[in-house]
């Protein structure tokens, strides 16, 4: 049962991160200025082409962070590249006109971004960052093979000592089930709050 | 972009060249001595890692491609069991899938898998959920006026799916095929787990045997990045085309 804490710890920690780097970049990305866009074209060009264990086990022996932390960081800057994509259509297909309609009311344009754009951005972004917070739960079956004892770690443990793979298995599928479920429950609830 | 921002274009092929240089740099600093005699072995597992996500791929769309057709046209029941296997598919981790396929279902069977089977099975399993699900956007993207046009004109059913849904739905699904070949190259890393000599495992091997972690996982990095950058880029040019 240990495997489920350490699983949804990773995933609640991967899920922060990756969100608050990825409408970091994603905000930068709209920006007007050209080496802005090419910077943040090329982080989400450079992460989106790298499968997850690669960055899990650079950071693991050659950064040499600890498990853990290599575990968050890996998941959070793997995800951290399709979210800040989201985000920047999100705020594309909002910000249209909308931008120079403040403007011309005299609103400062931090205002404008804060006040106007995000709002409405939020909730175009919220179903296809749902998809995103459910991969990072997915994803983070990954970091048992450097050591990280999650769900996917110890329901091998269960195999190997006491031959239950079966029922560990299916154990382990059905609770991965219920917590994607249960993120895309809560966010579904946030859509229609809204 | 207008004159003001002209220092940022020299700014960013500033970036640029330095980080090649750097990157050069720190390259012809690393220990490749104790490197170069796997190099050989490294660049065929990279083949071999292309061989599994092309074998799996086929393998995945010939079962997505009834898996689709079952969900998009047929009746309540298959269409809820094409539903149910697809997503179910889809919600389980990539990696449980291998271990299901590889550790799991043996134990029912009673009949052991080789890991090569194993990896081929569980990556078309993975394609397929996916696949199904591009290939039924792909189907309803196609007008329903066009599918009773043709009904209207006498063609038999086949000859409708074939002639004129088929050849509009390979156009519009083109570029997410090939995303999902990227993805599933990506994948590919995860059946070193169950010890399939593909590129990560490969070079993780030729780590614990000379242990040269800078060089080798900087290779790493730089072939699976090449590989799924070049796969990026053809999505880039159909995408371009259709526009």
């Amino acid at each position: 049962m240990s495997g489920l804490a350490v699983t949804l710890a990773i995933s609640v920690a991967g899920i922060l991160g990756a969100t608050v780097l990825g409408v970091l970049v994603g905000c930068l990305a709209t920006s007007k200025s050209y080496l802005l866009q090419k910077l943040t074209g090329s982080y989400t060009a450079l992460l989106r082409n790298l499968p997850l264990l690669v960055k899990l086990v650079f950071l693991y022996y050659v950064v040499s962070l600890g498990p853990l932390t290599a575990a968050i960081a890996a998941l959070v800057l793997h995800q951290s590249a399709p979210i800040a994509d989201v985000v920047a259509s999100g705020i594309r297909s909002v910000a249209v006109g909308q931008f120079d309609a403040a403007l011309a009311l005299g609103l400062r344009p931090v205002e404008i971004f804060r006040r106007i754009i995000l709002p409405q951005t939020v909730r175009v972004i919220l179903p296809p960052m749902t998809t995103q917070y459910a991969s990072i739960v997915k994803n983070s079956a990954v970091v048992s093979l450097i050591g990280v004892a999650d769900l996917t770690f110890q329901t091998q443990e269960i195999n190997v000592q006491t031959f239950r793979g079966f029922e560990a298995a299916t154990a382990a599928t059905l609770l991965y089930a219920a917590v994607t479920f249960l993120i895309i429950g809560a966010m579904a609830r946030r859509t229609q709050a809204r | 972009m207008s004159l003001r921002s002209g220092w940022q274009h020299w700014a960013w092929r500033g970036i640029v060249v330095a980080t090649l240089l750097a990157g050069a740099l720190s390259l012809a600093r690393m220990d490749w001595t104790r490197v170069a005699p796997s190099l050989p072995f490294i660049a065929m597992s990279l083949g071999r890692s292309w061989l599994l996500a092309l074998i799996s791929m086929a393998m995945g769309a010939a079962v997505a491609i009834p898996l689709a057709l079952m969900r998009s046209y047929a009746g309540r029941w298959p269409r809820y069991g094409a539903t149910a296997v697809i997503e179910l598919v889809r919600a389980t981790p990539e990696l449980m899938v291998i271990f299901w396929v590889y550790f799991t279902l043996p134990l029912l069977t009673g009949r052991g898998v080789t890991a090569w089977t194993a990896a081929l099975v569980s990556l078309a399993a993975i394609a397929a959920s996916s696949l199904a699900e591009i290939i039924r956007g792909g189907l309803l993207s196609v007008p329903a006026g066009q599918i009773e046009a043709a009904r209207a004109l006498g063609l038999r059913r086949i000859a409708i799916f074939l002639r004129v849904v088929l050849p509009q739905a390979l156009r519009t699904m083109l570029p997410a095929l090939i995303a999902q070949l990227t993805a599933l190259f990506k994948t590919t890393s995860l059946v070193s787990a169950i010890g399939v000599a593909d590129f990560f495992r490969a070079v993780s091997v030729t780590n614990n045997a000379v242990f040269a972690p800078a060089p080798l996982y900087t290779l790493l990095a730089a072939g699976y990045f090449v590989s799924c950058w070049a796969l990026t880029r053809v999505v880039r040019r159909f995408d371009r085309q259709r526009a």
